[in-house]
C-alpha cells in the first residue's frame, strides 16, 4: 500500500436534480491495482457518482482525469472507448436481441466489412469470450431473453469486461445475483485489480464490502464523508459512518419463541398443491396469524413466484389458495379485498406507478373505501399520514415516485399496504438495495406487525435476513419446497445454502 | 427511530425550489391559447373578436368538445381511437335513419350503435391483444366503407323536426356543458379517474394495485362511443344529413385539439380535465382564424400539421418512454 499510482481523480463532482442536490462537489482519487467500495445510504449520491463517470448521467460540473486527461463520456459505449465500464443495479441487457448482439451493443463495427456485419464472426467471439469465463453453458447466438436474471447479468459483467477497462464500476449487482454468480463477479473483479486496473464496488453489504475492498469511501446526503483502509474499520464502524450516528443493537429480531409451548396462530393463507408451469409444482403450506414466514433459495428456484400465487397474480396457476374465512383467491382483487398486500420483488414496474404522484401510488388500493365522491383533502390527509408513518423522504406527496431513490420508493409501497391495513403481507425482498437504515426500520415495522397478530410472508435471497427474521423458513429447489427450517439461534448460513443446492 | 427527523425534508427550501418543467409544462397550453388568440386578433384586425364570429366559433364546436371528452378518458389510459370520425357518421346515420319514427328511439340508436361499435374495438384490443391504434385504425377504415355504402345513392335525411325545434344555441351549448361536467366530476371526484390515471402510468403495475385493467378499458371504450352517438345527435342537428364524408377528419381534429391543450400521449398522471377545454377552444380559434386570414384549404392543413408536430414536441412527456407505440 506504499506507493499506489493515481488512476482515476475526480474534482469536486457535483450533480442537482431539480431541488435535489444528490452530488455536492465531491472529490476522489482512485489507485492502480485497487477495489475501491462506495458506500452509503440510498439517495446518499453513490449511483449518481458513478453513472456521471460512466456517461449514464451527464456530468453536473466538475472534471473525471483518467491517466492524466479529462474524460467526460457521451454515453456508456463512449465510456467503454475511454476504459470505463459499468455492471448497473437493474437490468442491463436488451431483450430480443441474442448474447452476441447485447454483448457488442453499440460497438458491432469492429465486426462489419464493407458495409456487412459477419455475424458468425461476432457469435464466435461472444462464445470465446464466454468460454473463457467459464459460461460455456450461455450460448452466444441464443436471445437473451430465454435466459434468466443472473445468467443475464453475467452477460453484462462479461460485456463489461472483456476488453480490460481501466475502470470497472460494480453497482450493487450483487443483490441480484445467487451464490455463484456473486462467486464469479467477484473473480472478474479480483481478476481486474490483478491487472493493475480499478473496480468501483457499490454494495449495501457490509459483509461482502468489508471482503472485497482495499479502500472504502463513504458518501452521505451527496457529501464526501471520508475514505478508510479496509484494515482500519469493521462492520460497525461503517455503519456509524454510513449513518453517521451510533447504530441501534437492534437490528434484526432477537426473540427465540418456544415454539412448543407456544400456540400457532390460525391459519391466514393455506396453499394447496399450487403449481405454475415453469416456475413452482405441487406447492402445499400454511401461513398463520402472528407469525412471519421466509422462503428462502437459489433465485432461479421458483420462490418468487410464490408471492404472485398467493396474490393471484399467476397466470396459468393451477391449485387452491384458500383463507381463513374460506375465500379462494383467483385474482388479485379478490386478494386485496380479502386483505392481502403483495410488495414484488420488481419493484419499478410491477409494484409502484413509476410516472405517477406519491399521492396516488398510496391511495390507489383504499381509494374504494373512501366513498362515492373523494375529495383532494381527503385523499391529500391520507397519502401524507401513511407516508409520514413510513418516514418517506421526499418534497411532498405531489412529488413523482420517478425521483426518489430504492429505499423511499420502497416505503411508499409499504406505505400503501400499511394504509389498506392489509392483514397478511407478502414481500418479496422487501429489503432489495435499501440501505441499513431503512432496513432497520422496516424489520421493525415487521416485528411490530407480527406482533399486532398479521401473517407475514417474507421471499428472500438474503439469507441473513430470513435467519435474523423469520419464525419458519422454507427454502425451495427447482420449484419444490425442499426443507423447512425453525427459528433458532444455531441457525446459521450454512444450514440454509446447504438445502439450496 | 422517533428522534430521527431528517426524514422529511426541509419544507420551506422544497417549495421553493420544487417549480419544475412538469409545472410548466401544464400552464403552456393556456399560454399557447393566448398566443393564438392575440395573433389572430391581431392578424384579422380584432374581426375574429366580435360577438358575431365569436358565437360562430363556438357554435362550430359543440361536436369538437363533446368528441374530446371521450378521446381524453381515452388517451388518460394510454390508449387511442381513431374510429371515431367513421363512427360518428354511422352513428349519425343511424340517429337520422331512426328520427324517422321518434326522437327518442333515434337518440338511444344512436348511442348504442356507438357502444357496440366501440365494444368490439375495446374487445379486439383488450382481449385480442392488439395495440388500440392498430384495431381503430382498421376499424376506421372498415367503419368508413360502410358509411360511404349507406349514402351509395343519397345522403341519409334526418326527419325534419330535428333541424327545425333543436337547432338553438342554448340547447346545444347546455348538452356540451352537461357533457362536460359529467366527466369532470366522475374523473376528478371518484376512483374512475384516479384509476384511467393510474392504468395510463403504467398498466402492469396499476394491475398489481388491485385495478381491473380490462374491465375498465373497455367501460371506458364504451362511453366514449356512447359520447360519440350523443356529437352525432349534435351532428344531425346542425347538418340535417350524412354524406359520405360526414365526421371525416373528426378523429384529426380531436388529436390535435389534444395536443393543444398539453395532453400528454402516453396519458398517465400529467392528463388534465383542462386539456379538453383549452385544447378545443384553442382548435376552434385557429381553425376559424386560418380561414378568416383567407388561407387556401391546402394552407390551412399545411399550417395545422405543423402546429400539430410543434406541440407533440414541446408536449411530449419522455421521462415516461420506454418504447415508442
Amino acid at each position: 500500500m506504499s506507493e499506489q499510482k493515481l488512476l482515476l481523480h475526480g474534482e469536486k463532482i457535483d450533480k442537482k436534480f431539480g431541488p435535489t442536490h444528490a452530488v455536492k462537489e465531491v472529490s476522489l482519487d482512485f489507485y492502480e491495482g485497487e477495489i475501491h467500495a462506495l458506500i452509503g445510504e440510498n439517495g446518499s449520491g453513490k449511483s449518481t457518482f458513478t453513472n456521471m463517470l460512466t456517461g449514464i448521467l451527464p456530468i453536473g460540473s466538475g472534471t473525471f482525469t483518467l491517466r492524466g486527461q479529462e474524460v467526460a463520456p457521451k454515453n456508456q459505449v463512449d465510456a467503454n472507448h475511454h476504459g470505463i465500464a459499468i455492471v448497473v443495479q437493474e437490468t442491463g441487457t436488451l431483450p430480443g436481441l441474442t448474447v452476441a448482439e447485447n454483448m457488442f451493443l453499440g460497438d458491432e463495427d469492429q465486426f462489419v466489412h464493407a458495409g456487412i456485419k459477419n455475424t458468425g464472426a461476432m457469435n464466435k467471439k461472444a462464445q470465446e469470450l464466454l468460454d473463457a469465463y467459464g459460461l460455456g453453458h450461455i450460448k452466444a447466438d441464443v436471445v437473451v431473453d430465454n435466459y434468466d436474471f443472473e445468467d443475464r447479468k453475467l452477460v453484462e459483467i462479461v460485456r463489461s469486461t472483456w476488453f480490460d477497462p481501466d475502470i470497472l464500476v460494480v453497482d450493487e449487482t450483487t443483490t441480484a445475483l445467487g451464490e455463484g454468480g456473486r462467486k464469479k463477479l467477484f473473480e472478474v473483479m479480483r481478476d481486474v485489480r490483478a491487472k493493475g486496473h480499478c473496480v468501483i464496488f457499490i454494495s449495501h453489504d457490509m459483509a461482502e464490502v468489508i471482503e472485497m475492498s482495499d479502500r472504502i469511501s463513504i458518501l452521505r446526503d451527496g457529501d464526501y464523508i471520508t475514505t478508510v483502509n479496509k484494515s482500519d474499520v469493521d462492520e460497525d464502524k461503517l455503519k456509524t459512518l454510513m449513518v453517521g450516528r451510533e447504530m441501534d443493537d437492534h437490528y434484526y429480531r432477537t426473540d427465540y419463541p418456544d415454539y412448543t409451548a407456544e400456540k400457532k396462530g390460525q391459519v391466514a393463507v393455506s396453499v394447496q398443491n399450487v403449481t405454475v408451469p415453469g416456475e413452482v409444482e405441487g406447492l402445499t403450506f400454511d401461513l398463520h396469524y402472528g407469525e412471519i414466514l421466509g422462503f428462502g433459495g437459489l433465485s432461479e428456484c421458483g420462490m418468487h413466484e410464490v408471492g404472485k400465487a398467493i396474490f393471484g397474480a399467476s397466470y396459468d396457476r393451477t391449485g387452491e389458495v384458500v383463507l381463513a374465512d374460506g375465500t379462494h383467491v383467483n385474482d388479485i382483487n379478490t386478494a386485496i379485498n380479502h386483505s392481502i398486500a403483495y410488495a414484488s420483488k420488481d419493484r419499478d414496474n410491477e409494484s409502484l406507478l413509476i410516472n405517477d404522484t406519491i399521492e396516488d401510488n398510496i391511495t390507489i388500493p383504499s381509494m374504494r373505501d373512501m366513498g362515492t365522491f373523494l375529495s383532494d383533502k381527503k385523499l391529500r390527509e391520507f397519502a401524507d399520514t401513511y407516508a409520514a408513518q413510513m418516514q418517506t423522504k421526499m418534497v411532498n406527496v405531489k412529488q413523482h415516485v420517478s425521483a426518489l431513490s430504492g429505499g423511499n420508493k420502497q416505503k411508499v409501497v409499504l406505505a400503501r399496504w400499511l394504509g389498506k391495513k392489509s392483514d397478511i403481507l407478502v414481500l418479496d425482498s422487501p429489503t432489495r438495495g435499501i440501505d441499513i437504515k431503512v432496513k432497520a426500520a422496516i424489520y421493525q415495522l415487521l416485528e411490530d406487525m407480527r406482533a399486532e397478530g398479521k401473517a407475514i410472508l417474507i421471499i428472500s435471497e438474503e439469507i441473513m435476513e430470513l435467519i435474523g427474521m423469520c419464525d419458519r423458513i422454507y427454502i425451495m429447489k427447482d420449484g419444490k419446497i425442499n426443507a423447512e427450517l425453525q427459528r433458532s439461534p444455531e441457525l446459521t448460513d450454512q444450514d440454509l445454502i446447504a438445502k439450496m443446492v | 427511530m422517533a428522534s430521527n427527523n431528517t426524514a422529511v425534508a426541509d419544507p420551506k427550501a422544497a417549495t421553493k425550489k420544487s417549480f419544475d418543467f412538469a409545472q410548466i409544462q401544464t400552464f403552456l397550453p393556456f399560454v399557447a391559447f393566448a398566443i393564438i388568440v392575440v395573433f389572430f386578433a391581431i392578424a384579422t384586425g380584432g374581426n375574429i373578436l366580435t360577438p358575431k364570429n365569436l358565437t360562430l366559433i363556438l357554435s362550430g364546436g359543440y361536436m369538437l368538445m363533446i368528441g374530446a371528452c371521450g378521446i381524453w378518458l381515452i388517451m388518460t389510459m394510454g390508449c387511442l381511437d381513431f374510429s371515431q370520425g367513421s363512427m360518428l357518421g354511422i352513428c349519425c346515420a343511424v340517429f337520422c335513419a331512426l328520427s324517422q319514427v321518434n326522437l327518442a328511439l333515434a337518440l338511444a340508436g344512436s348511442i348504442a350503435t356507438g357502444a357496440a361499435i366501440s365494444l368490439v374495438n375495446a374487445l379486439l384490443h383488450v382481449k385480442g391483444q392488439i395495440a388500440s391504434f392498430v384495431v381503430t385504425n382498421c376499424t376506421m377504415f372498415l367503419l368508413r366503407g360502410v358509411v360511404q355504402l349507406i349514402t351509395t345513392q343519397n345522403p341519409v335525411y334526418a326527419a325534419t323536426y330535428v333541424q327545425g325545434s333543436f337547432n338553438d344555441m342554448g340547447f346545444l351549448m347546455g348538452i356540451t356543458i352537461a357533457v362536460l361536467i359529467v366527466t369532470y366530476v366522475v374523473t376528478r371526484f371518484t376512483c374512475i379517474g384516479h384509476n384511467l390515471k393510474a392504468i395510463g402510468a403504467n398498466e402492469k403495475a396499476a394491475r398489481f394495485a388491485g385495478i381491473k385493467v380490462q374491465k375498465t378499458k373497455i367501460l371506458v371504450y364504451v362511453v366514449a362511443g356512447c359520447i360519440i352517438g350523443l356529437a352525432a345527435f349534435v351532428n344531425a342537428i346542425k347538418v340535417g344529413s350524412v354524406t359520405a364524408s360526414s365526421g371525416n377528419m373528426f378523429e384529426t381534429k380531436l388529436l390535435i385539439a389534444m395536443v393543444l391543450g398539453g395532453m400528454p400521449i402516453n396519458g398517465g398522471a400529467r392528463a388534465r380535465f383542462s386539456n379538453i377545454v383549452v385544447g378545443v377552444l384553442s382548435y376552434l380559434v385557429l381553425e376559424k382564424g386560418l380561414v378568416m386570414l383567407g388561407l387556401t384549404t391546402e394552407m390551412q392543413q399545411l399550417f395545422l400539421g405543423i402546429v400539430f408536430v410543434g406541440l407533440v414536441a414541446l408536449f411530449s412527456d419522455r421521462s415516461s418512454n420506454q418504447v415508442i407505440k
